[in-house]
């Protein structure tokens, strides 16, 4: 794999999202197509992610996002950078520190904090890792380490 | 111990699963598909493996085998996702998914639970993901705090 050169202060962007309803919902559905197994979709009971009467009876004012969609946007963005040796061993943490409601543009980010080696030569990256609406306020803020076999 | 019944009713120290099952390729590229995650080794050409993030859903396998009744009278905020993952997980290897939740407490007016999840190889116990998970039990309790605080 070729992997670019990321040294501390190394800044990855994605390109803006807008967190549509149909996003919101591919997300929903996983809950009940993963339990059932079965080799067809199926849909839930109604969420405060995909049911503005619901979200609306729940105190906000209408759907927002599985916190997991914005975390799985940044797990592309780092996958982009690193590829598969990051789906295998790492760690991803993420806390939702705004929601994200219909239609938002959402950019995943991820800053390099430290570079290091193992004394079995891999090099490990920490990263600060956020979501921001387009005035850049963050919406998910976390961080990641990274194990990359690239030498 | 308060399993059995609702999600709002667990309480620190309760104990979910385990719950042995083995990951079909059909569910990993779903869940792919819908995160818009695309690479080749989840999506199943050779050695198709799960993302990492799908250990999310995990919580919800506990909560349905320890809480039939469902969620409880609210719906409940995810707040923190918090997962170290040690080896990849392998679609079609049979694995054992086991939780414990490690906290429950009010803070601020908020109700806040904390759920740690291990996921483990059958074969030979290997452990391939740690996880912990961070809730708010009811968003309107949320709320209520946020304007008592903006009362005070």
């Amino acid at each position: 794999m070729s992997m670019p050169q990321l040294q501390v202060g190394t800044e990855l962007r994605s390109a803006p999202r807008q967190m549509t309803r149909e996003r919101m919902r591919w997300y929903i559905d996983t809950h009940a197509t993963v339990e059932a197994d079965d080799g067809r979709i199926h849909q839930g009971p109604p969420t405060i992610h995909d049911d503005d009467a619901y979200a609306r009876s729940q105190g906000l004012p209408g759907i927002i996002a599985d916190g997991m969609v914005s975390t799985n946007w940044i797990l592309g963005l780092l996958l982009e950078a690193f590829g598969r040796d990051f789906a295998e061993r790492g760690r991803l943490r993420t806390k939702y520190v705004k929601p994200i409601y219909e239609n938002q543009v959402v950019v995943s980010c991820a800053r390099v904090n430290r570079v290091r080696k193992t004394p079995e030569g891999e090099t490990v990256y920490e990263l600060e890792v956020w979501c921001e609406a387009e005035s850049r306020d963050k919406l998910t803020v976390g961080e990641a380490m990274v194990f990359s076999t690239v030498r | 111990m308060a399993t059995g019944r609702y999600v709002s009713d667990l309480d620190r120290g309760d104990v979910l699963g385990p719950v042995e099952y083995a990951l079909s390729p059909f569910v990993v590229r779903e869940y792919c598909h819908a995160v818009e995650l695309h690479q080749d080794f989840f999506q199943g050409s050779v050695d198709q493996i799960a993302p990492p993030t799908m250990i999310h859903l995990e919580k919800l396998r506990l909560y349905r085998f320890a809480c039939p009744a469902g969620t409880g009278p609210d719906a409940r905020v995810h707040i923190e996702f918090d997962a170290t993952f040690h080896e990849p997980v392998r679609v079609g290897e049979r694995v054992r998914v086991s939780g414990r939740v490690s906290d429950r407490e009010i803070k601020r007016g908020r109700e806040y639970m904390v759920l740690d999840i291990e996921l483990r190889a059958v074969s030979d116990e290997r452990l391939l993901m740690t996880y912990r998970d961070t809730v708010v039990l009811a968003y309107r309790q949320k709320q209520a705090a946020a304007a008592a605080e903006g009362s005070a």
